[in-house]
């Protein structure tokens, strides 16, 4: 059995990764003052998992595995949406705005939500630079785009790729179109609304298009540079789906798949920086730095959620969450406040522990047998979509959420203060997922 | 110690309780329409004066890279969002700077740009120590690329600047501060203060002077009134007495005054009572604040 002080470096990690960057905001902004936390708090971790625990070795080789295979991943997934840059400008309006959060509720599933967040956040600002108000427009976007298109499969958000990786199939998160076209179609259809009335007040109070030098600029043609990168992109996809499901197949040791994947992901992420010519990444502000600074940040995740993960799975029916809407509700909650990725991996533990306390037994520890099993699949949906949805109400549920606030106030967008975008979060998105909740769990 | 000889009588009190003519101005400079009210106003009493004037433009660096939660993968773009606002802040504030000394060299009066990186409020009560009168707009917003409005900045700087402060609305005459002062007494120790350090800044030179008490007694209200008159007379001001009678708003019942008696200029004590007492009821100085039309001239 998992000590319960096994679970304390784990939540620790989550708190100081919540709060440093507030409190220390100069220590924080090295990522080898990143790595030094994250080693700090792995460090009781790694010596219960190497010196005390049955089994740690190999739960240690298994968690190396995972987050190879899951940086991997976001790298090639961040080095290719990298390189694909929209040139041109349109004159931001309804209609044009629309456009481009429907297009970004499908591209987040494609290309993750932080690199369709990355891609579109930039040509929308350009496109409502002569806009008296533009806070409702990057809200939105981040509800959307950053965060609810995500839903669909596992490319879409770190939470659904941790899952793949610990065994939920590649099409398995398609079953959740439904939850996905309500709040993302809900969505957009408040965001016309609000979009209507200030363009209609700004015509009333003589701050209109019309009246805006910048929206009179000529407008030039959208075009997509480096659009090879879609080839590698679809390559990507379909290697991932392929090891997937043909991986335990394939591959006796989860090593030799981890390596796998590590090789698949490489191959269409060299090809994407070799292809891409640099001026491409110029234009997008490409840089390693944030993905240096991911790779840091979840190898403390990875390495002090290990044991955690077990005493939920051991524990978790103790916990008095049974139902697919409590597990809706808890995950989002926490999802809010925490990065959605951990909270997902916590959650989907805990829901094995359920279904196991039932008296079923799952197999080996992972989420495939989960996803299959009938209350099992129900429970894995509701933290799904909890983790993803929720991860919407502050800005730091989702990685991409604060990376759209940044960029928009480089464009000199006046952006919520942090409870301010949350009274709009619980506003727009609560009563969204109280519809949620009672329709689909 | 100097005198000078403002109306009928000399200053030599008000020197010696240390209020100096003004020789230098500091302007706080910031985009806003009063900014720009109080850059022409404080043009305009340096010119009457034959005083210097130093325009300060403030790049608020601390608000700009403070510290705020961020997802992971949210810390590097945050980096270049603070470096590109800090690069527009330094622009801007070399271009109000820039427009600021062409304004002062046309009108030929001795000017010095000065920029300042860090909190706007020790940055203009660093400044204002080194300067007779320091002049700010009345809506003034030093952290207008952080904050949608800032007046924080401005009644900090009204309850610790060492030295008087003239803040200028939006609205304010382009003649400057008129032909005729409202000074408001109400026996407080920044009411003296401020009335002293007017009556020696050389300011009340040619102005018609009027003094004013507001009480819900109007017997306390006359005797308050005869003291502060009494107190300018000392220094060489014959004011014009007034003695208000307001049950209700002090704020509201000077302001009648002000344009009744078609003040230019309001001078008064900066938030007189302890801020505690603030909480229990609403300070003349903030109604002044916001509803006066003219500039208010303020001493803590």
């Amino acid at each position: 059995m998992t000590p319960r002080w096994a679970v304390v470096p784990f939540v620790s990690y989550l708190l100081l990764i919540a709060m440093l960057p507030l409190l220390l905001p100069r220590f924080w902004e090295r990522n080898r003052n990143k790595l030094m936390v994250a080693a700090l708090a792995s460090a009781p971790v790694g010596a219960y998992l190497l010196w005390m625990r049955d089994g740690g070795h190999a739960l240690l080789v298994q968690t190396g595995c995972d987050y190879v295979s899951f940086i991997a991943l976001l790298g090639a997934l961040f080095t290719i949406s990298g390189g694909i840059h929209l040139r041109g400008s349109l004159v931001g309006g309804p209609g044009v705005n629309l456009g481009f959060l429907a297009v970004g509720a499908v591209l987040g599933s494609l290309i993750g939500t932080t690199g369709a967040s990355v891609l579109l956040i930039r040509p929308l600002l350009r496109a409502n630079r002569h806009r008296r108000s533009v806070t409702h427009v990057v809200v939105f976007f981040i509800f959307i785009v950053s965060n609810g298109a995500g839903l669909l499969t596992p490319l879409g958000d770190p939470p659904l790729f941790l899952g793949f990786l610990r065994g939920v199939p590649f099409a398995w998160t398609l079953r959740l179109a439904a939850p996905w076209a309500l709040v993302n179609g809900t969505l957009l259809a408040v965001f016309t609304l609000f979009d209507l009335y200030h363009q209609i007040r700004d015509e009333h109070d003589g701050h209109g298009a019309a009246s805006r030098p910048l929206a009179r600029a000529p407008v030039e043609r959208l075009r997509l540079e480096g659009g090879w990168n879609l080839i590698w992109l679809a390559g990507l996809i379909a290697a991932i789906a392929a090891l997937g499901g043909l991986g335990g197949r394939l591959f006796a040791a989860d090593y030799q798949r981890a390596l796998a994947q590590v090789l698949a992901t490489s191959v269409f992420a060299a090809l994407s920086l070799h292809k891409t010519p640099r001026s491409v990444r110029e234009a997008n502000h490409f840089g390693w730095a944030p993905m240096i600074e991911v790779a840091t940040v979840f190898l403390g995740i990875f390495l002090t959620m290990a044991p955690a993960l077990c005493f939920l799975e051991e524990q978790g029916a103790s916990l008095g969450l049974t139902q697919p809407r409590q597990f809706f509700w808890a995950s989002g909650a926490l999802s809010s406040v925490l990065d959605n990725a951990p909270t997902y991996l916590t959650f989907a533990s805990l829901a094995r522990g359920v279904v196991e306390a039932g008296g079923i037994r799952l197999g080996p520890s992972g989420l495939g047998a989960l996803s299959s099993h009938p209350t099992g699949q129900h429970l894995l949906a509701a933290v799904s979509c909890g983790a993803v949805f929720m991860g919407a109400m502050t800005y730091i549920g989702n990685g991409p959420n604060s990376v759209v606030k940044a960029i928009a106030e480089e464009h000199h967008v006046r952006m919520p203060t942090f409870f301010a975008y949350l009274a709009w979060a619980v506003a727009i998105l609560i009563p969204i997922f109280v519809v949620v909740s009672h329709v689909f769990f | 110690m100097s005198s000078v000889t403002v109306g009928s009588g000399m200053v030599s009190e008000a020197h010696r309780e240390g209020h100096p003519v003004i020789t230098k101005i500091l302007i706080c400079l910031e985009g806003s329409p009063s900014g720009e009210a109080a850059v022409r106003v404080a043009l305009a009493i340096a010119r009457e004066c034959e005083a210097s004037v130093s325009g300060l433009a403030i790049v608020d660096e601390p608000d700009i890279r403070a510290g705020a939660m961020t997802g992971i993968g949210g810390s590097a773009y945050k980096q270049a969002r603070d470096q590109t606002i800090l690069a527009a802040a330094r622009k801007q504030a070399a271009s109000w700077l820039a427009d600021f000394e062409s304004r002062c060299s046309a009108l030929g009066i001795p000017a010095q740009a000065l920029e300042a990186e860090g909190r706007p409020l020790a940055s203009i009560l660093e400044q204002a120590q080194h300067h007779e009168l320091t002049v700010i707009g009345r809506d003034a917003n030093f952290r207008y690329l952080t904050h949608s409005e800032d007046g924080e900045t401005r009644e900090a700087v009204l309850h610790r600047a060492p030295r008087p402060i003239l803040i200028v609305p939006e609205s304010s005459p382009r003649g400057g501060l008129g032909r005729v002062v409202l000074i408001a007494y109400d026996g407080s120790g920044a009411a003296r203060r401020a009335m002293l350090s007017f009556a020696g800044s050389g300011l009340a030179r040619y102005r018609d002077v009027h003094i004013a008490t507001v009480d819900e007694m109007g017997e306390t209200a006359w005797k308050m009134a005869h003291r502060g008159q009494q107190i300018l007379r000392d220094v060489g001001l014959d004011p014009t007495l007034h003695n208000l009678v307001a049950p209700r708003s002090n704020a509201e019942a000077l302001f009648q005054l002000a344009k009744q008696i078609g003040a230019g200029l309001l001078v008064m004590g900066a938030f007189a009572r302890s801020r505690v007492a603030e909480l229990f009821s609403r300070s003349t100085t903030r109604g002044l604040l916001e509803s006066s039309v003219v500039p208010l001239y303020l001493q803590h």
